[in-house]
């Protein structure tokens, strides 16, 4: 496993990447040699190894680890795994190839010699092996040449280079109203950040909401970027908005619905997931803020009438969120303690009731200009 | 009483005791092992291969004994027992085979397998019952011409009827018996004739034993060894081992002039140390003639029988099967993976009856019983006893036995052996006595006595032991066999994986992963086999606790 500062991390190149898989497997080859039952150690992830680092405000992973050994028999045939993925990833470097998480598992499944045993039964094998090398040699998965499945929009005045493309140069504001659709790959060596027109980043959670600020031709009038997340956001479009946050200067504004689902899109976007706490550096930003839906906006905005009941899974989720160490200021606790008391949550589209053009010209402008917030 | 008037109730009388016999036999079919229609035919086919058997070894024969049974028609059935015996007169037939209760092996202190059953001439009575049919019998003794013939039990005389006896022009020796019966079932079951032949081929390797099932399927279980086992001694009754009803009864046929040299000449142990002390607890003189002995001083001596220390009774009269003789026998009839076989030294129970445990396990092959496939088409055998006592089979009343109670007492889980129901296990016991303590007439379960149980576990304790070793190292490597195969599955995999990345041979990787997993399960290996070691030894120290819980037991009955 190899430790390093975020700086260095970011700018790995695919030979750099290449090498440390390179080291790892002869670290393996020479237990081997020397009769020494072969381990693969990589950073142990869940909960239980997960913090909240207070001075750069993002999911960090503990120091844990997890080793898989080949001499153990509940490990054996992981091990095989995360050797024949290692492998193929290198292979990939070394070609210049990229592949989705379902294409490497297609590529390595076969069955086992004369048995009836396939190398890989399930996607969800393969994708636990590519976090598993991610976590052991340090590095994000699209540095290996992987990808999940993209999922995203970006609009407004910023203009991106495909290094990968011929160089293509282009506008997010002249590709008509769809946009471009984030890829899943964003790093530097493949996509440019050329330049940025526009004063933030609003990110948004409903594709809806994305069309109806677009047709309100809100981007222009608030010199905003415009990403939609669809939902959580994608690994792809959480390294889009960390890169437009951080090589831009540009500050982050989300705008998610008023509920535990939303929020949490929100707190994924700003100190990182569970899942990916050991990447927060390539993806987190802390300094994003709160836009809405909030339970004050209920109120200010004269919206009771369009409020829904708390679910059942949505009052538990709360209760989580109250709990978590990253949710312990003063803002959000009223919000969720608000949220816990009146059981009631607001979509972002329920702004409508006031008329279909009240978002662009007065919710989200007053509440920016306000800089009325959650932190 | 007029003269007229006893001739009448001597008429009364005899019509009362010519009814008896057979009324008696019908009442006491259930007693003597009759009902029950799959038990009814295998007690015929014990009762004639008993004697065939018999016969021959007092003659010195080898056995050859073939058994036909052939469905006449609904529950009805012939039955053909044939061997190479001795054969029998014109004037024996009768006695063997057309007379109730006309054994000798009553009161003979030695060990004879044909203790239990009606006897050959109760077949004849039951064929003559169900049937109405005579019992056909053609035999040859080697001198003159073979006869034939047809037997009926008289049974207000309880004698034979001899009808059609011809004198045969071919060369015959031996015996052979045909017969009928009706209300029978032959069925393929674990206490059908096939199971009690099987079993009886088992205890007698020196016998050839054929079967024809009515289907004329022909099974033969080999004679695996020539030899013909040497003859029970007949023995002295041990003055511990005698009731008063027997000691009135040998008291009744002595040539001995007075009570002291019968007690001397007729029991074992007894000296005139005892006789001494006899005498001065005894109301009446032991010069007394013994044909003259009353009831009460025959319990009186009885009663000093049970106080004076007597040293054992001889054992030397029994004849076990031994060692050699079982292995060889399962090793043929069975085929086990594994063969552990114990005579244990004769001893004593109740102070004044010789008896000995053999115990065989074998494990694997066509051990254990039944073929039946489970779902997924795999046979599932069970764990099978065979018990025998003098070397005969026992069928019935499984649970009551003295030797099931014995095996399931033992927790096999020590000796290595995990599912013991279902593993594919025959436990082989027979028990060697002058007399067998059968818990009912039906003689087909064995008392569980303090002296025999003892015996029983510490027999099948040191079998299980050495069959435990065998089956858990079996098991051991079988699981090391299937661990070797999943570490290996993986190799091909890893090892070229591993040369892609760092171009080191795939060859010498997955030869070094090879020696890597053999090296880890030899270790394991190591390590189970040693605890294993510890368990056994736990076990033994368990062993010897039992022992002292049971001599606790026999001192607090006595």
């Amino acid at each position: 496993m190899v430790k390093e500062k975020k700086t260095s991390k970011e700018k790995e190149t695919p030979k750099q990447i290449a090498k440390k898989l390179e080291d790892m497997s002869n670290r393996i080859v020479n237990q081997i040699h020397k009769n020494i039952d072969p381990v693969f150690t990589t950073q142990q992830r869940g909960r239980s190894n997960v913090e909240f680092d207070k001075n750069s405000k993002v999911l960090t992973l503990g120091d844990k680890t997890t080793s898989r050994n080949f001499l153990n028999i509940g490990h054996a045939k992981k091990f095989m795994q995360t050797m024949m993925v290692t492998e193929k990833t290198h292979n990939y470097l070394k070609e210049n190839k990229t592949a989705s998480i379902r294409e490497i598992y297609y590529e390595l499944k076969h069955t086992l010699g004369k048995t009836k045993e396939n190398t890989f039964e399930e996607q969800t094998e393969s994708d636990s092996c590519i976090v598993d090398l991610e976590h052991s040699v340090n590095t994000i998965r699209e540095k290996l040449n992987l990808h999940a499945n993209p999922k995203g929009t970006l609009y407004g005045d910023i203009t991106l280079v495909d290094k990968k493309h011929n160089n293509d140069q282009f506008n997010a504001n002249k590709l008509g109203r769809g946009g471009w659709s984030i890829m899943s790959r964003l790093e530097p060596e493949e996509i440019e950040i050329k330049q940025v027109k526009a004063d933030y980043l609003l990110v948004i959670e409903t594709e809806a909401m994305y069309e109806r600020l677009v047709e309100e031709g809100f981007a222009k009038k608030n010199k905003a970027i415009l990403i939609s997340t669809g939902g959580q956001a994608a690994r792809g479009t959480r390294r889009l908005i960390h890169r437009i946050h951080t090589e831009q200067k540009l500050p982050v504004y989300v705008f998610t619905d008023g509920d535990p689902y939303g929020w949490y899109i929100y707190s994924v976007i700003k100190q990182g997931s569970m899942a990916l706490a050991a990447h927060s550096n390539f993806l987190a930003v802390p300094e994003a803020k709160y836009i809405g839906m909030t339970l004050e906006d209920v109120e200010t905005f004269g919206l009771e009438n369009v409020t829904e009941r708390m679910k059942d899974g949505d009052i538990k989720r709360a209760k989580e969120m109250l709990e978590y160490p990253w949710f312990q200021n003063e803002g959000w606790k009223n919000e969720l303690k608000l949220a816990l008391q009146k059981k009631i949550r607001i979509e972002q589209q329920a702004l409508a009731n006031k008329s279909l053009s009240f978002v662009a010209d007065e919710y989200l402008p007053k509440k920016i200009k306000k800089k009325d917030f959650l932190p | 009483m007029s003269l007229q008037e006893v001739s009448q109730a001597e008429e009364i009388a005899k019509e009362f005791k010519e009814h008896s016999v057979a009324e008696f036999f019908k009442k006491n079919m259930q007693m003597l092992g009759l009902t029950g229609k799959i038990k009814a035919l295998t007690t015929i086919v014990h009762e004639y291969v008993t004697n065939s058997l018999d016969a021959c070894e007092e003659a010195k024969i080898t056995p050859d004994i073939e058994v036909q049974i052939k469905e006449l028609g609904p529950e009805y059935y012939e039955v053909t027992v044939k061997d190479n015996g001795p054969g029998l007169t014109k004037e024996t037939v009768g006695k063997a085979l057309g007379q109730l209760l006309a054994g000798t092996k009553f009161h003979r202190m030695m060990q004879m397998r044909g203790q239990q059953g009606i006897g050959a001439a109760g077949c004849t009575m039951l064929s003559q019952i169900t049937t109405g049919k005579a019992t056909q019998v053609i035999t040859g003794t080697g001198h003159g011409q073979p006869i034939s013939l047809d037997l009926t039990i008289d049974p207000k005389k309880n004698q034979a009827k001899i009808a059609n006896l011809v004198e045969l022009k071919t060369t015959f020796k031996g015996t052979l018996i045909k017969a009928k019966f009706k209300g029978m079932k032959y069925v393929n079951s674990e206490q059908a004739p096939l199971e009690y032949l099987r079993r009886t081929a088992i205890a007698n390797p020196h016998a050839q034993i054929t079967l024809i099932e009515p289907t004329k399927q022909k099974i033969v279980f080999k004679r695996t060894l020539k030899d013909i086992p040497k003859q029970p001694l007949e023995m002295r009754p041990h003055p511990k081992g005698v009731n008063v009803d027997e000691l009135s009864t040998l008291a009744k046929y002595t040539n001995a002039k007075q009570v002291s040299s019968f007690l001397k000449n007729e029991f074992d142990r007894v000296g005139d140390k005892a006789i001494a002390e006899i005498q001065k607890n005894v109301s009446f003189d032991l010069k007394k003639d013994p044909k003259k002995i009353e009831w009460d001083e025959a319990e009186e001596i009885v009663k000093q029988f049970r106080k004076i220390n007597f040293i054992s009774p001889r054992t030397d009269g029994l004849r076990p099967i031994g060692e050699e003789r079982i292995r060889k026998s399962l090793t043929s009839i069975v085929q086990p993976e594994f063969l552990s076989v114990l005579t244990r030294k004769a001893t004593v129970y109740r102070g004044g009856f010789p008896f000995q445990i053999e115990v065989a396990i074998a494990y694997g092959g066509n051990a254990g019983k039944g073929n039946v496939k489970n779902e997924d088409g795999v046979i599932e055998k069970k764990m099978e006893i065979m018990r025998f006592a003098n070397r005969a089979p026992l069928l019935f009343d499984t649970g009551g036995c003295a030797i099931t109670k014995a095996v399931q007492s033992i927790d096999w889980k020590r000796y290595g052996v995990k599912d013991f129901e279902r593993a594919p296990i025959t436990i082989f016991v027979n028990l060697i006595s002058v007399h067998i303590p059968y818990t009912s007439a039906g003689k087909q379960a064995i008392n569980d006595e303090v002296e025999i149980m003892e015996e029983l576990r510490l027999a099948l304790m040191n079998s299980g032991r050495k069959a435990g070793q065998f089956i858990s190292g079996k098991r051991r490597e079988q699981e090391r066999k299937m661990k070797k195969e999943l570490f290996y599955k993986f190799i091909p995999e890893i090892a070229s994986a591993l040369e892609g990345i760092t171009t080191t041979s795939k060859i010498k990787l997955e030869k070094e992963l090879e020696h890597l997993v053999l090296e880890k399960l030899k270790l394991e290996d190591a390590e189970e086999q040693a605890e294993l070691e510890k368990e056994l030894k736990s076990a033994s120290a368990k062993k010897e606790k039992i022992k002292e819980i049971l001599v606790e037991k026999k001192e607090t009955k006595k």
